[in-house]
């Protein structure tokens, strides 16, 4: 026998390298896919890379990205949150409903929107906690009981929004829109808040409940922070969907439920816990407003849409497997 | 003057008495041993302790204080840290994010400053000269034995008066846990009270100034460690004379070679061991922890990918899948590392444990037949001894040993006839112990081909029949007959034979 090192195979370095690209930057998988996607319309449509289309794109995916913020901290924890389809589509029958003209009631019954996300959130948080639930059943039937209350409010699509508050999309501070200014607050508060405490509580539970447990953490209290988060970020995405819509819709948060989790999917965040990162899970939400896009630049059906998002969806799944199978055989 | 003392403790889950009226009692700056079988009650006792349980009876002071921890945090702010096990250690955390959870030091903006915590890392580890672990490398990618050192830089972490280590060693090897016996000297020499529990006797002769022996949830004995012999140790620990810890070695090899492997290798540790395994043979496999074996075990059992030229019992075999491995009356079987993640489903009886790898031999057109499953079950619980009300009792109520009893008795019933072993005995008692080395002994005799391995050396020279050693990946030496000595293992493992 020799004593050198047996040389390695050009697929291991490759795939090695992969897996520590992918560890420092658990988004690139979607931030590639996403670079593909715009240089691809670049080459059919000109101003792709404006600022103006920046502001439009944003605008358009925004309500995604609230619901899937809040959806992200819930797959960090190891759960999942249905019930933001029903505190979506409650959060505008109201918002419809009671907003008058004067900026400050408008203020004032938004906060309370938003309170009621966060209750509705943190009581599926304690329903999940010290009933021992299926997050998936629970907030499932959160999600049927809350649509089932929007529909008594308002049967159907209708209400109003004040015009100055449908202004708010178009809005430009600084060449930015108002959906970017939303967005760039919400990258801030991800940093922030994935380095505090309370952050990395939710990521170690996820991670592994059982350690979680055993160094102290209270799974009741995490919980509650978590789905309560998760219910204020879906009546974010409201109050902004009513800016959109200009009405209430009392069954519109269905259109929401899996596509927030589908963005954070395609964002590299695990669906079983522990891992993720919001700044993927906008990429994802990215991808999947702009593909439409991309297929109305190509001059295909547009039924090629879902399509697409199947497909995307399915990659960026396999690339980071791909990624976690190599990583547990080469590094342990 | 006492520092913590314990009188009546009592503690029942249902029917079972874990504690009856036991008693402990230690001073600071001595290292005190807690001994005792799996079952014993050493664990309800520490984890009581540990403010994980409360005792139904009893009282236990702290510095002549009343003592009732209601949660770890409560018990660590008395100054009492455990380290489990059952290990607390958070896979998708930095090393240093595991070790200040939930204490990290914070900026103005209540956001966690990373800095600092790497300079306190640093400064802990320095202080009690760690072994080298990168502080910002994520957990899942470590192993059992770092993972325990990082469980236990946690404990020091919070600066404990008393610290309770839970078979720290048992997943560590012999290098890393020579610093911890070390370590745990010293920190008793800064007036600490180190409670130390572990099931290799060595160890406890080497750190224990004092030592309390648990029997069936009582306490049976105290003794200052040097007035007291080994055997009468396991005497009062077994409540019998254990006759000897290691079985007679009659050698049964044969001719045969059951495995035979060329330049087997897979990924950067394992870069290519050549070797034989006959019928009939024990082949203990040696090294520092993290040259090799792990890898080599889940080569040859088909987790990981390898390269090179690979017989079994004279074929060539490819094997990339457990499933592979597994695949008819010749095939390999493996007891792996962690018994309680991978070798076992926790929540599933003993019976579907046994006979899951099995059910399709004891089914009938997809129909399982209820009678064979049964008659094959109980054949398996008494052949081994393992103790259980029922087969239908879930596995994650039984002892250390005596789940590993139950994957062994899964391991059996595949009818492989070679046999991967990986550290069968850790955290598994000395009655349970001396059990698992008869039986890989009749094993053998019955013509098994037994691969071993084990972070204790004087199991490899008392149970095996040759020892290979591992050093970087690659066969260092084999040792057999009068070269086969813990001396001559750690030799081939840190040096060059020609040396």
């Amino acid at each position: 026998m020799s004593d050198s090192p047996k040389p390695r195979g050009r697929f291991d370095r490759l795939m090695s390298a992969w897996v520590r690209s992918l560890d420092r930057t658990p988004f690139l998988v979607a931030l590639i896919m996403l670079a593909a996607i715009v240089v691809a319309r670049s080459r059919f449509q000109s101003g792709v890379f404006s600022l103006e289309e920046l502001n439009l794109a944003t605008a358009s995916a925004l309500t995604l990205m609230l619901a899937a913020a809040g959806q992200t901290i819930v797959l960090i924890r190891g759960g999942i949150d249905l019930s933001i389809g029903g505190v979506i589509s409650l959060g505008t029958v109201l918002a419809a409903t009671t907003f008058g003209d004067d900026p400050l009631q408008v203020a004032g019954w938004s906060l309370v929107i938003l309170a009621i996300g966060f209750a509705i959130g943190a009581l599926n948080g304690v329903l999940i906690t010290v009933l021992r639930l299926q997050p998936f059943l629970v907030t499932l039937a959160g999600w049927s009981i809350l649509t089932g209350i929007a529909l008594t409010i308002l049967p159907t699509d209708g209400g109003s929004v004040p015009s100055w508050w449908t202004g708010f999309g178009y809005s430009i501070f600084l060449g930015l829109s108002g959906p970017v200014w939303v967005l760039m607050a919400l990258i801030l508060f991800w940093y922030w808040f994935r380095a505090t405490r309370l952050g990395i509580v939710i990521q170690a539970t996820g991670s592994s409940e059982r350690s979680a447990v055993l160094s102290g953490v209270s799974i009741l209290r995490a919980n509650i922070a978590t789905y309560g988060l998760s219910g204020l970020f879906a009546a974010a995405a409201a109050l902004y969907l009513t800016t959109q819509t200009g009405t209430g819709s009392p069954l519109i948060g269905r259109d929401y439920i899996l596509p927030s989790v589908a963005a954070a999917v395609v964002g590299g965040v695990s669906l079983f816990g522990g891992r993720g990162h919001l700044v993927g899970t906008i990429i994802g939400a990215f991808i999947l407003t702009i593909i439409g896009d991309l297929v109305f630049a190509l001059r295909v059906s547009s039924y090629w849409q879902p399509v697409m998002a199947g497909l995307i969806l399915l990659g960026a799944v396999l690339a980071s497997s791909l990624a976690e199978k190599s990583a547990k055989g080469q590094d342990r | 003057m006492e520092l913590l003392s314990a009188g009546g403790l009592s503690k029942r889950f249902g029917g079972i008495v874990a504690l009856n009226e036991a008693s402990f009692s230690a001073t600071a700056g001595e290292v005190h041993a807690l001994l005792g079988e799996n079952g014993a009650g050493k664990s309800t006792f520490i984890q009581i302790l540990a403010g994980v349980l409360r005792a139904d009876q009893g009282r236990i002071l702290l510095d002549g204080a009343d003592y009732a921890p209601r949660d770890p945090d409560a018990a660590a702010r008395r100054g009492i840290v455990t380290v489990f096990q059952e290990l607390s250690s958070i896979p998708d955390l930095s090393v240093e994010g595991n070790i200040w959870f939930r204490r990290e030091p914070r900026t103005v903006l209540r956001t966690v400053s990373w800095r600092e915590v790497r300079r306190r890392t640093e400064a802990l580890f320095d202080r009690y000269r760690f072994p080298a672990i990168h502080p910002g490398q994520d957990l899942r990618r470590l192993g059992l034995a770092e993972r325990q050192i990082v469980e236990i830089a946690k404990a020091l972490a919070q600066e404990p008066r008393i610290l309770v280590l839970d078979e720290a060693t048992s997943a560590l090897a012999a290098r890393e846990t020579e610093w911890l016996l070390d370590l745990t000297r010293r920190l008793a020499g800064e007036g600490r009270l180190v409670v130390f529990i572990s099931h290799r006797m060595g160890e406890v002769r080497a750190v224990a100034d004092r030592l309390t022996i648990f029997r069936g949830g009582r306490t049976v004995a105290a003794h200052v460690a040097g007035n007291v012999t080994d055997d009468e140790i396991v005497t009062e620990m077994i409540g019998r004379r254990l006759e000897r810890l290691y079985p007679q070695r009659v050698a049964h090899a044969t001719d045969r070679i059951a495995v035979e492997a060329r330049g087997l290798s897979s990924g950067p540790r394992l870069p290519g061991v050549t070797f034989d395994m006959k019928e009939g043979e024990v082949l203990g496999v040696g090294g520092l922890q993290g040259h090799g074996q792990r890898e080599l075990f889940q080569a040859l059992f088909g987790v990981s990918r390898s390269q090179g030229e690979m017989r079994l019992w004279g074929r060539p075999a490819a094997i990339s899948s457990p499933r592979d491995a597994l695949v008819g009356r010749d095939g390999i079987a493996l007891v792996p590392e962690d018994r309680r993640g991978q070798g076992l489903l926790l929540s599933k009886s003993v019976r579907e444990n046994l006979t899951l790898a099995v059910i399709r031999r004891m089914s009938r057109r997809g129909v399982l037949l209820r009678d064979a499953e049964a008659a094959l079950v109980k054949e398996m619980v008494d052949f081994l001894h393992i103790k259980v009300s029922t087969p239908e009792q879930q596995a994650d109520t039984l002892s250390g040993g005596n789940q590993q009893k139950v994957i062994f008795g899964k391991m059996l019933l595949t009818e492989a006839r070679v046999l991967l072993l990986y550290d069968p005995t850790r955290g598994v008692d000395v009655g349970t112990k001396s059990e698992i080395f008869q039986l890989m002994r009749d094993l053998a005799a019955k013509g098994y081909a037994i691969l071993f391995y084990s972070s204790d050396l004087q199991e490899l020279v008392n149970v095996a029949d040759r020892v290979m050693v591992l050093r970087e990946g690659r066969v260092a030496a084999m040792l057999e007959g009068e070269d086969l000595s813990e001396g001559a293992i750690l030799r081939a493992a840190l040096f060059d034979e020609a040396a």
